[in-house]
C-alpha cells in the first residue's frame, strides 16, 4: 500500500513501554538454553529479573510479571497466588501445547503465551501485550465491582420507598424526599438509610 | 594444517541500487578481505568473497542467503543493509545456524543469537544529535523521513527527546516513498519554509537523500538558521549531491572520513590505492570493514568459521578500528562505538565538532532516551 505521506505520525510512547525498566520480573523456569534465553532476553529488555527453579511458594513481594515453565512435571502443582487479587501477570512458557497443557494454561490465568525454544524475538511484543491484557482486565473488575455496588444500593432505595409508601400512605416522589433528607441530616448515604428502613420494618412487621 | 580457501558469503546490492552507503558496504568488505589475503590469509588460508546481488529486494536477499548457505557451503554472510532486507535473511540463518555480520545503523529492538551488529543503535546515533541539534538551534523539529520502519522508530525517539525540552515541538512530519524524486519534495519543503521550525530531521535514506537537500537549496533556506539533521546522510550521499547543497548541514554517525588518526588515514589510502577514487568512505563503509577484521581474528583464534566455535570468540572482541578500539557487547551482539556529530562542508566531507571521547555501550531495546545522559552529550 501506498502511503500518502501524512499517516503514521510518531505518537507519544505508549506508557507501558515507557516503563519497561522499571518493570520486576520473576523467572520460574528450569536454568537450561530456554531459561537462559529467556533471563538474557529479559535482561537487554532492561527488566529487573530473578530466576528461580523449581518454582517458590510465591513470587517475591512486588513482582510484575511471572514467567512459568507450564511443563507435564508441574501441571499437578497448585498456585494459589495467581488467583490473588493484584496477582502479577503471568506468562507461561510452554513445550507441549497438547489440552492437558492448555487446560493449565487458562487454570492459571495466563495472559499470553511463549513457545519453546525460546528465541529473543516475539517476548517483547508478548510481555507488553500480557501487561495490557492484565491492566485492562484489573481496570474492568473494578468498574464492574462499583457497578454492582450502585445497582444494588439502587435495589435497596426502591425496596426502601415501597415500604415508606405503604406503611405512611405517600407517593414514590415523597418517600424518596424522606430518605434523602434522612440522609443528608445524618451525613449518610441514601444506601444506609435505605438498609436501616428495611431493616426496622422486618422488625416491626415481625410484631404485627 | 588445511589450506583450503574460506568462502564466505557477500550480500549486498551494488551500482547504487537503492543507496550509495549499500555499495559502501560492499566494498569495506571486499577491502578487507583484500588486504587480510595480501596480509597472508587466516593462517595461510584465503579467504574467497562468494557474492551475489540482491538488487535491495528483500525476496532476493532470502532466496540467496539460502543459495549461499546450501549451495556454496557458507557459513558466515556479511549482508544486509535495509531493515526489510535483515528480517529476510535473519530467518534463513538460524534455520540453518549460520552467522550474520550486519553493518548498518538500524532502529534497534532486535536481537539475534546468529548475528553480530556493528553499525550504531539508536542511543549511539540518535540522542546524540537530539541532544546537538535542540541545544544549538532549539527544539521545534520538522520531520520528514522515507516510508519504512527505521525512519517510524527513529522519529518516535526524536519525538519522545524533543519533548524532553521546555520549548520541544514537532511543526510537521512527513513521509516520502523509497524511490521518491524531486517532485515529492516540492510539497515538503513549502510546509517547511511556512512552518519555520529551529531544525529538519532527515530520516529520509538511500537516493532520494539528494533531492531533500537539492530542494532545500533551492527554496533559498539557510543550513545557519534552519539545518537538516541526518543519521544517515554521509560521504556517499553527498558525494551524490554535491556538496554545496550538503554544506552547513549536520549528521551524527560513529565514523567520519574526516577522523585524524594515523590509523584512519593509514586505512584510507589503502583503500583508495585498491579501489580509486570513486568511492566514499563513510560509516556504513568503516562498518563493513571493521566487521570482517573482527570475523577474522575470531577465525584466527578458534581455527574455524563454525558460529558455534565463532560466537564465543567474537562475544567481547576489540578491534582498532578506523572510528576507535570497537568492541562486541557480549550480552546483546551489538558494538560500543564512538558516537559524533559531524557539519558538512563545501569539499563534500565533515568537520567534526563532537566526539565521545569514550566508546558508547549499545542498548537496543532502549524505549525512552534521555538528553543529559552523559553519552548524548559528546566533547567538543
Amino acid at each position: 500500500m501506498k502511503s500518502d505521506g501524512r499517516d503514521k505520525r510518531a505518537l507519544e510512547t505508549p506508557k507501558l513501554l515507557r516503563e519497561l525498566r522499571a518493570l520486576r520480573v520473576a523467572v520460574f523456569h528450569p536454568q537450561d538454553s530456554d531459561g537462559e534465553q529467556l533471563t538474557q532476553q529479559l535482561q537487554r529488555i532492561g527488566c529487573q529479573v530473578q530466576a528461580f527453579w523449581p518454582p517458590l511458594p510465591e513470587p517475591p513481594a512486588d513482582t510484575n510479571v511471572v514467567f512459568l515453565a507450564v511443563r507435564p512435571d508441574v501441571i499437578k502443582l497448585e498456585f494459589p497466588w495467581s488467583k490473588a487479587e493484584n496477582a502479577p501477570t503471568i506468562i507461561a512458557v510452554v513445550n507441549y501445547e497438547n489440552p492437558v497443557i492448555v487446560d493449565a494454561l487458562l487454570r492459571l490465568g495466563a495472559k499470553s503465551v511463549i513457545a519453546s525454544p525460546v528465541r529473543s524475538f516475539g517476548l517483547l511484543s508478548a510481555l507488553v501485550v500480557a501487561r495490557h491484557v492484565s491492566e485492562q482486565a484489573r481496570t474492568k473488575d473494578r468498574q464492574i465491582a462499583r457497578l454492582e455496588g450502585k445497582l444494588f444500593g439502587i435495589r435497596k432505595v426502591s425496596e426502601a420507598k415501597s415500604i415508606l409508601m405503604e406503611t405512611r400512605g405517600i407517593s414514590d416522589k415523597e418517600a424518596y424526599q424522606v430518605i434523602r433528607e434522612q440522609a443528608m441530616s445524618k451525613r449518610v448515604s441514601t444506601e444506609e438509610i435505605a438498609n436501616a428502613i428495611i431493616n426496622a420494618n422486618s422488625i416491626l412487621s415481625f410484631k404485627r | 594444517m588445511s589450506t583450503e580457501p574460506i568462502r564466505v558469503g557477500v550480500l549486498f546490492s551494488d551500482n547504487d541500487a537503492v543507496s550509495p552507503s549499500e555499495t559502501a558496504h560492499l566494498k569495506g568488505t571486499l577491502f578487507a578481505i583484500q588486504e587480510i589475503n595480501e596480509a597472508g590469509g587466516l593462517d595461510g588460508r584465503e579467504i574467497v568473497p562468494i557474492q551475489y546481488d540482491p538488487h535491495a529486494s528483500a525476496g532476493h536477499y532470502r532466496v540467496l542467503a539460502e543459495r549461499l548457505i546450501i549451495r556454496d557451503n557458507v557459513n558466515v554472510i556479511f549482508g544486509c543493509f535495509m531493515s526489510h532486507t535483515r528480517k529476510a535473511v535473519i530467518p534463513v540463518i538460524e534455520k540453518w545456524n549460520r552467522l550474520l555480520f550486519y553493518p548498518t545503523l538500524y532502529e534497534g529492538f532486535e536481537h539475534s543469537n546468529n548475528v553480530i551488529y556493528t553499525g550504531p543503535a539508536p542511543n549511539q546515533n540518535s540522542v546524540q544529535l537530539a541532544e546537538f541539534m535542540t541545544s544549538n538551534f532549539g527544539a521545534r523539529v520538522y520531520i520528514v523521513g522515507s516510508d519504512y520502519i527505521f525512519p517510524y522508530e527513529s522519529n518516535r525517539i526524536m519525538t519522545d527527546l524533543i519533548q524532553q525540552r521546555t520549548d520541544g515541538a514537532k511543526v510537521g512530519e512527513r513521509y516520502v516513498p523509497l524511490d521518491a524524486t524531486e517532485k515529492d519534495f516540492v510539497d515538503i519543503i513549502a510546509d517547511i519554509k511556512a512552518e519555520r521550525p529551529d531544525f529538519i530531521f532527515s530520516t529520509v535514506v538511500g537516493n532520494p537523500t539528494q533531492y531533500l537537500y537539492h530542494a532545500y537549496a533551492q527554496a533559498g533556506l539557510n543550513p545557519k538558521e534552519m539545518p537538516i539533521g541526518s543519521l544517515s546522510t554521509s560521504e556517499a550521499e553527498i558525494a551524490q549531491m554535491g556538496g554545496e547543497a550538503a554544506a552547513g548541514h549536520f549528521t551524527s554517525a560513529p565514523y567520519f572520513q574526516s577522523i585524524g588518526t594515523q590509523n584512519n588515514r593509514r586505512c584510507l589510502e589503502s583503500f583508495r590505492s585498491r579501489f580509486g577514487g570513486g568511492i566514499q568512505p563513510n560509516q556504513t563503509w568503516e562498518a563493513a570493514y571493521v566487521q570482517v577484521h573482527l570475523f577474522a581474528n575470531a577465525f584466527r583464534q578458534t581455527g574455524t568459521d563454525v558460529i558455534d566455535a565463532l560466537m564465543p570468540a567474537l562475544l567481547g572482541s576489540e578491534f582498532e578500528a578506523p572510528q576507535g578500539r570497537v568492541r562486541i557487547d557480549p550480552s546483546n551482539h551489538h558494538t560500543c562505538l564512538y558516537p559524533r556529530i559531524g557539519q558538512a562542508n563545501a569539499n563534500g566531507q565533515f568537520t567534526i565538532v563532537r566526539e565521545a571521547r569514550r566508546p558508547v555501550s549499545p542498548d537496543p531495546y532502549l524505549v525512552t532516551h534521555s538528553l543529559g545522559d552523559w553519552t548524548a552529550k559528546l566533547d567538543k
